[in-house]
């Protein structure tokens, strides 16, 4: 027995020893090939990733959202006592005095860049694709690359068999913009040929002439040259490719924000809504669906405000404004929240006068004492989806037609070639918007037109940049460096890719 | 034979002691030099039939068999045995073992004696251990040994605890010691954090709390590296051995029972503003406060803080039979939490089993413990935003408000009535453990041991916010909101091991060989819904579980994820390939509006080889080496395996004739080794691998899957962190040891750091694991002396001193990491800590603050800039002061523990005592009304709230009375105490309590020294009864 036991140890001993040999299984989580090639990814789920990354970056007021708009003088984040001081990242941004470790800047690259690499990988032969499937990650891709090109002028680029090890290449400027055009190019065939409705939450031909009519408009801007009339004529030509498609100017302009198919919207995401409505109401409007109330920041200029028509000091029913300028309701209708551009009085859903949180009245100021010093009711609130159609219904139109419309009159006025006269294409804008027409049009009056029909759609920095007028002094921001029509690489970029360079002047 | 060992093997695990018939008769009185000695064992040789000496040290033994030989064995002497022969009187003089005298010391895989360890160890026994309201078991030796830092990261019942021993080493691992139960090394986890329903997400529950502290017999701290290399891979942040209290000391059979029982309240509160302070406030700062007027006095604190009674239930038998002992213990322990809806309650059994075969050659022994924890949290969060959690909501509300939970501000301000009424955080805890070890004496000198281990926990965590609530803007109000989480941990151990020792003329050597195999497997689902459809909590919930049950039932394929909304029900699939949004057929009787599950399931191993070397020459020099190879599925394939090594010398120096007389002991130690640190690493992370990100459900209720993508890309080269450590020590002890200290100075160096770079884009995912060619140094000294002041038979007295400094730096790191978030209205993105070289970690990057200006408006001499300003938040100093007096049956203890020398930022005052909170209607303390601050003043991360941490706390202080029961009557002993906790705390610190961290990462950097509403610690007294019969 003794020595059944003695021999029973020693076996156990050296069964012991006959050893695991340390292999993780895939449990929970897809291994790609254990030699570390690259082996294909799944194409559908993997676009569906990007469509969702995407959904997440437009539905964000931080961001892409905000490098595109409060650093242009659309938008500017207040700060309110203990409200959106958020470390300097608003001011910052309005008065031109970012950094290269600024998180929006730093987070807009890291997800820009993230997508064009996630579509590579769709794109790549190994992971199969449909000819379709392939077209959509190609337009994803100049989506990611078009904003990389306009924000910060460079592009890193890593193909799927390039491991961590290495050191991406790095696209300038030019390089960028033809990836973006073939990208764009070579998947027009192979996207499905909507019209208006409800499918265009996904690629379409449409949406990739419209970004091709984008970066042609904006060629000579990327480039450093002068606006060059061929290109003008290739945004000429796709912006009718999408209107013979059935796209056209839609009137009722605050319905185009809702999820109703109209013939304007060429390209939406499934974002909720809510950043849009809320950032900018103050605590105490509020809608059944929304409990919390708004989150009182976001604000307009009055200089930009006073591009509109109508009574500068009212903006209540009456008030001789032109539609886009919105009104705000003192009656009790529309849950008791204007539309466009919310300023002076307050009225809550029964009509009564509000007041702020400590019982002054809640009156929305045209002025502000600056970016700092302000209490919670100054500066102009700007509202384009409204609660009626849901707090935070989930459709925001990110290509309009009206921008296709707009970006035509300019195209022909830098040169392009056309039957119609941007005068003629401006107020026919103007007209379905019950704006008086106007007489004649130049730069100033297409880049005011853009901003009065486009506010708050991402697309102000760009125009200000290509009108040449992203550089002078406005409202609460005196810097007028000209090196920052671009935004720095961020510093953590430049610290894992030596091959990056810093943008002149940070 | 067999017939024997059956009969054996069953009296051993069933605990019987067996009665047998008698004919003759045996008495005698068994003494020591001093006089008699009551407890020995009387054993016959070779069965479990024996008994047990009296208080008078007389015994009597029936039916003793001609020719039998009788065992009389007692801790601390040397066993003697006797032949009976035909004598009936057997006296016996029992001689103190003087190898035995010297306490035991745990050393992994083995013991050693305190005269014999090369290694700096400190072993806190159960006599020692702090008392009163105990949650786990670190709370037991906090501030018992020197360079060992351990604190509560808040008051919560079953909060987390940290445990630093010699500084922190890594940026991003844990940084906790690995704690060895009985042999079985923990893994980490096994409890769920809070899901962020709307308040912000919470920590998880320590997980040890599973532990009985009355069943821990002792805790042994491994400082250096020449001791925790055996450990390997998990040996870099010291271990911390625990052993479970055996039926050894229970000769004859003794019942335990401890019962506590003890009141708590807070013992620090906010001054906040009471009604009419706060209406005159709001006139001071420019509003209406007629508006603000609600009519009630409300003071929100009385609201949630309350004192509450705790009680604290032990109940254990021990047998100690000779051949063998048993102890089986069952605890209850129901801890309340200061905050309304907090509670932990602890039910514990165990039962712990060694028996002897063969003539002592086999011991087995079986531990057994089961453990049920319930947890019941209120909603304080780690990371609210602008409206808070409960203490902030509390912090914020107007006190003209009535407390009513039908209340609303209507501008979305939260009532904490409504969050104590509407809010539900329950989780309960399974875990078992056991562990059979069996080891076998081949020969005199070669011993072989099998253990083996099993460890599993399954955690499941409930939280429903209901659709009455008002004012999240997340959707729960009006639909509500519910999460569950599953949270299960298994983990499998096989030990082997073989010791050889051999004695020669004048040296004496020990070598120890081992394999070890452990598994962990990590399962569970994480479950979210929205629009609960419930009139109560238990509606919800079992809505909830019924319909995540009804759906995971339709599923008849594999998926990781799946989203069940308004546009039908769709899974995410990620093996044996993935597909995304596979719309799925709608399963009858789904009673929530949208829910969505997440899966996982994942399983490490890690084996290793191992040896260890100790030679003893003239009793006066000894030598440990040690070597252990971990291989892990956690590391790349070229570095599969790590390799620990380790080496220590000591140097017993009283017995040289150079030392001077007056010391009693001098002990020179020195060791170096090098430890690894694995747990930061995580499952899978050197492969490219993919999964899906979680699904989210939007404010309107709609799903949104996880997008696929890739969770971690290809690095053959990931491997542990690895910690060089160089130290040397002396123990020392005057006037026969009665006073006794010991001095330690070490360098760690920590290399390999683990850490999640910004990936070189464009690339899958925003970071990339690997080892950064970075440095951690921590270099410190310890010190501890200990003075028995009156060593008399009726009167003693003790104290006891211990302190070290620790210092600490990042090296050769060229990268800037932000962490230490800081939470609150207008504070998006803010942070106050930076990681960057030349710095201590989570040092403080901040704006100088220079006070406000005529307008009240902040002053930044230095500009609005971060900037470092030399301050950090890891302790300069700890110490530990205790005292222990004893007079008859009085016993007195007192227990002060300190630290200094770091800095605490109080994102509470940022965030919640500022003019801006009150001049939009929320409340605020006093000292905020006259600083001077203008309402439209914005409180930047700065200097301003950046505080001493230094503190100085009475921890423990005791009084206790033996009643005179021994020998008469039911009771052997009978002991009443009473214990205050927290009774003061010295300290700058305006916050309520500085020892205190609430978890505020960021790019997966831990943060530290932050406290953001934290819970309140309490000031408690308990009164305890402990008997044995």
């Amino acid at each position: 027995m003794k020595n059944t036991i003695k021999w029973l140890f020693i076996s156990v001993l050296f069964a012991g020893l006959s050893c695991t040999d340390l292999e993780i299984e895939p449990t929970d989580s897809n291994f790609d090939s254990l030699s570390g090639e690259f082996s294909g990814v799944d194409p559908a789920a993997s676009l569906d990733g990007l469509y969702g990354a995407m959904r997440g970056q437009i539905e964000t007021q931080e961001n892409l959202y905000a490098l595109a708009e409060v650093s242009s003088d659309e938008l500017m984040v207040p700060t309110r006592g203990t409200d959106w001081g958020d470390n300097g990242v608003w001011r910052n941004l309005h008065d031109h005095n970012w950094d290269a470790v600024h998180s929006f800047i730093k987070n807009t690259w890291n997800n820009l860049n993230q997508n064009v690499y996630n579509a590579t990988l769709i794109i790549d032969s190994r992971s199969g694709g449909s000819p379709q499937q392939v077209a959509e990650a190609k337009f994803l891709r100049a989506f990611n690359t078009y904003w990389l090109v306009d924000f910060y002028g460079q592009a890193p680029f890593r193909t799927p068999d390039e491991g961590p090890n290495v050191n991406p290449s790095v696209k300038t400027r030019a390089e960028a913009f033809d990836f973006a055009v073939q990208d764009l190019t070579e998947a027009i065939p192979d996207l499905p040929a909507s019209g208006p409705g409800k499918s265009l939450n996904r690629a379409s031909k449409v949406a990739a002439q419209y970004l091709l009519a984008k970066l042609y408009l904006n060629k000579f801007i990327f480039l450093g040259t002068s606006p060059d009339a061929a290109d003008m004529n290739k945004v000429i030509e796709y912006v009718d490719a999408i209107s013979a498609q059935g796209f056209a100017l839609e009137g009722g302009y605050f319905d185009l924000f809702t999820e109703a198919v109209n013939t304007e919207t060429i390209f939406f995401t499934n974002s909720s809504v809510g950043a849009r409505i809320w950032n900018t109401l103050h605590y105490k409007q509020n809608a059944p669906d929304n409990q919390g109330g708004g989150w009182n920041g976001f604000t307009t200029l009055s200089e930009f405000y006073d591009l509109f028509e109508g009574n500068p000091n009212s903006n209540e029913p009456g008030s001789g404004q032109e539609e886009r300028r919105g009104f705000v309701p003192n009656d009790g209708s529309n849950l008791g929240i204007g539309y466009g551009f919310l300023v002076g009085q307050q009225y809550d859903e029964t009509g009564t006068a509000m007041t702020d949180r400590t019982g002054n009245p809640l009156v929305f100021t045209k002025e502000l004492p600056g970016l700092l010093g302000n209490n919670e009711s100054t500066g102009i609130r700007i509202i384009k989806y409204h609660p009626e159609n849901g707090s935070f219904a989930s459709h925001e139109v990110v290509f309009r037609y009206a921008d296709a419309h707009l970006m035509k009159a300019e195209a022909i006025l830098r040169g392009g070639s056309s039957g119609r006269t941007p005068l003629q294409l401006v107020n026919e804008l103007r007209t379905l918007r019950s704006a008086s027409s106007l007489s004649t049009v130049n730069e100033q009056s297409i880049l005011d037109e853009r901003g009065r029909e486009l506010y708050g759609e991402l697309w102000r920095r760009n125009d200000q940049i290509r009108f040449g007028k992203f550089s002078e002094p406005w409202q609460y921001k005196t810097n007028t460096d000209p090196y920052r029509v671009l935004f720095p690489v961020p510093s953590t970029a430049l610290i894992s890719n030596p091959n990056l360079i810093q943008n002149p002047g940070y | 034979m067999k017939q024997n060992l059956l009969r054996k093997v069953i009296f051993g695990f069933l605990f019987l002691t067996v009665g047998i018939l008698h004919s003759q008769t045996i008495n005698g009185i068994v003494s020591d030099n001093s006089g008699p000695l009551p407890g020995v064992n009387v054993i016959f040789k070779g069965t479990t039939n024996g008994t047990q000496t009296d208080l008078d040290g007389k015994y009597i033994l029936d039916n003793a068999p001609s020719g039998a030989v009788l065992v009389f064995s007692f801790v601390g002497y040397k066993t003697q045995e006797v032949i009976v022969g035909v004598q009936t009187n057997i006296n016996v003089n029992l001689v103190e073992d003087a190898a035995l005298l010297d306490e035991v010391v745990l050393i992994g895989y083995g013991t050693t004696t305190v005269k014999d360890a090369t290694g700096a160890v400190t072993t806190v026994s159960s006599e020692d251990f702090n008392g009163g309201v105990i949650s786990s078991p670190e709370q037991l030796i906090q501030g018992k040994s020197a360079g060992v830092q351990i604190s509560q990261s808040s008051g919560a019942p079953g909060a987390g605890i940290a445990v630093r021993i010699r500084g922190t080493s890594s940026v991003r691992s844990n940084n906790n010691p690995l704690f060895v139960v009985d042999g079985i090394p923990l893994s980490d986890g096994g409890t769920a954090g809070a899901a962020n329903l709307g308040g912000g997400g919470g920590s998880a529950k320590n997980p040890l709390s599973f532990l009985n502290p009355n069943d821990i017999e002792s805790m042994t701290i491994l400082k250096d590296a020449s001791a925790t290399a055996i450990y390997g891979s998990r040996g870099a942040n010291g271990v911390v051995i625990i052993t479970t209290k055996s039926g050894k000391k229970g000769s004859g059979g003794v019942f335990e029972f401890t019962s506590n029982q003890s009141l708590s309240s807070v013992a620090k509160t906010y001054d906040l503003l009471d009604r009419e302070q706060y209406l005159g406030a709001i006139t001071q700062f420019g509003g209406d406060a007629s508006a603000l007027e609600f009519g009630s006095s409300t003071n929100w604190q009385n609201v949630i803080f309350r004192e509450v009674i705790s009680t604290d239930n032990a109940l254990s038998y021990a047998n100690n039979y000779g051949a063998g002992n048993i102890r089986a213990s069952f605890g209850y322990v129901n801890q309340l939490g200061i905050i309304e809806n907090s509670s932990q309650e602890r039910i514990t059994g165990r039962v712990n089993a060694t028996h002897k075969f063969f003539d002592d050659k086999l011991k087995v022994d079986a531990n057994l413990s089961y453990s049920r924890v319930n947890d019941e949290s209120p909603m304080v969060t780690n990371t609210s935003g602008s409206q808070g959690d409960l203490l902030g909501a509390t912090y914020f509300a107007n006190p003209t408000w009535p407390n009513d939970v039908n209340f609303t501000s209507g501008d979305g301000k939260l009532n904490p009535a409504q969050l104590l009424e509407y809010y539900q955080d329950l989780a309960n805890t399974d875990r078992v453990l056991l562990n059979l070890s069996g080891e076998y004496s081949i020969l005199e000198s070669l011993k072989a041991k099998v253990n083996l281990g099993f460890d599993e926990s399954n955690s499941e965590r409930a939280q429903i916010l209901s659709a009455e609530v008002d004012g999240f803007n997340n959707g729960a109000s009006g639909n509500g909101r519910g999460s569950l989480q599953q949270v299960n941990v298994k983990n499998k151990l096989m030990d082997l091991t073989l010791n050889y020792t051999k004695a020669f003329d004048n040296s004496n050597l020990e070598i120890l060989v081992g394999y070890s195999y452990q598994s962990f497997q990590n399962y569970g689902t994480s479950i979210n819904a929205f629009g609960l459809n419930a009139q109560n909590f238990n509606q919800a919930v079992s809505n909830l579980e019924n319909s995540a049950n009804i759906i995971g039932n339709a599923i008849n394929v594999p998926y990781q994820q799946y989203g069940y909304g308004p546009n039908g029900l769709f899974i995410n699939q990620i093996i044996p390939e993935i597909n995304s949004n596979v719309s799925m057929p709608l399963p009858a009787g789904v009673s929530v509006k949208s829910i969505t599950g997440d899966l996982y399931n994942n399983t490490d191993e890690l084996q290793s080889f191992f040896t260890r070397l100790n030679y003893k020459i003239a009793d006066k020099y000894l030598f440990t080496f040690t070597l252990r190879a971990d291989g892990s599925t956690r590391f790349g394939p070229n570095n599969q395996y790590g390799y620990f090594p380790s080496g220590a010398f000591a140097w017993q120096l009283q017995d040289e004739d150079f030392i001077p007389e007056g010391f009693s002991t001098l002990k020179l130690r020195l060791g170096y080794g090098i430890t690894g640190n694995q747990d930061g690493l995580g499952y899978g992370n050197f492969i490219s691998r993919q999964r899906f990100s979680g699904a989210g459900i939007a404010n309107d209720g709609v799903v949104n899957l996880g997008n696929g993508g890739f969770v971690a890309f290809a690095n053959p080269n990931l491997k542990w962190e690895e910690t060089a450590q160089a130290g040397i020590g002396f123990d020392y002890g005057f006037f026969d040891d009665r006073l006794t200290g010991s001095i330690d100075i070490y360098h760690k160096t920590t290399t390999d750091l683990l850490l999640q770079q910004e990936a070189a884009q464009p690339a899958v995912q925003p970071f990339v694991f690997s080892n950064l060619d970075a440095k951690v140094i921590n270099k410190g000294i310890e010190f501890a002396i200990n003075y028995d002041v009156i060593r008399r038979p009726d009167v003693n007295w003790n104290v006891g001193f211990n302190i070290s400094y620790n210092e600490n730096e990042v090296q050769d790191f060229d990268g800037l990491i932000q962490t230490g978030q800081i939470n609150g209205n207008g504070l998006t993105g803010a942070y106050a800590q930076l990681l960057a070289q030349g710095q201590p970690l989570f040092s403080y990057y901040l704006r100088e603050f220079g006070g406000f200006d005529a307008d009240g408006i902040s002053i930044y001499p230095n500009g609005d800039k971060q900037e470092f300003v030399g301050k950090n938040a890891l302790p300069d100093y700890i110490l530990g002061i205790s005292t222990s007096f004893s007079y008859k049956r009085f016993d007195f203890n007192a227990f002060l523990t300190g630290q200094y020398g770091q800095y605490i930022y109080n994102n509470t005052a940022n965030a919640f005592f500022t003019a801006g909170v009150i001049n939009s209607g929320q409340n605020v303390i006093t000292k905020v009304l006259t600083n001077g601050e203008s309402p439209a003043n914005a409180p930047d991360v700065s200097t301003r709230f950046l505080e001493k941490g230094d503190f100085l706390r009475l921890q423990n202080v005791s009084v206790g009375y033996r009643l005179p029961f021994e020998g008469s009557g039911f009771f052997k002993t009978f002991r009443l105490s009473l214990t205050g906790q927290n009774l003061f705390v010295i300290t700058p610190y305006s916050g309520l309590d500085p020892e205190v961290d609430t978890p505020k990462s960021l790019n997966n950097i831990p943060s530290s020294g932050i406290d953001y509403t934290s819970y309140p610690r309490a000031k408690t007294y308990t009164f305890g009864i402990n008997a044995t019969f």
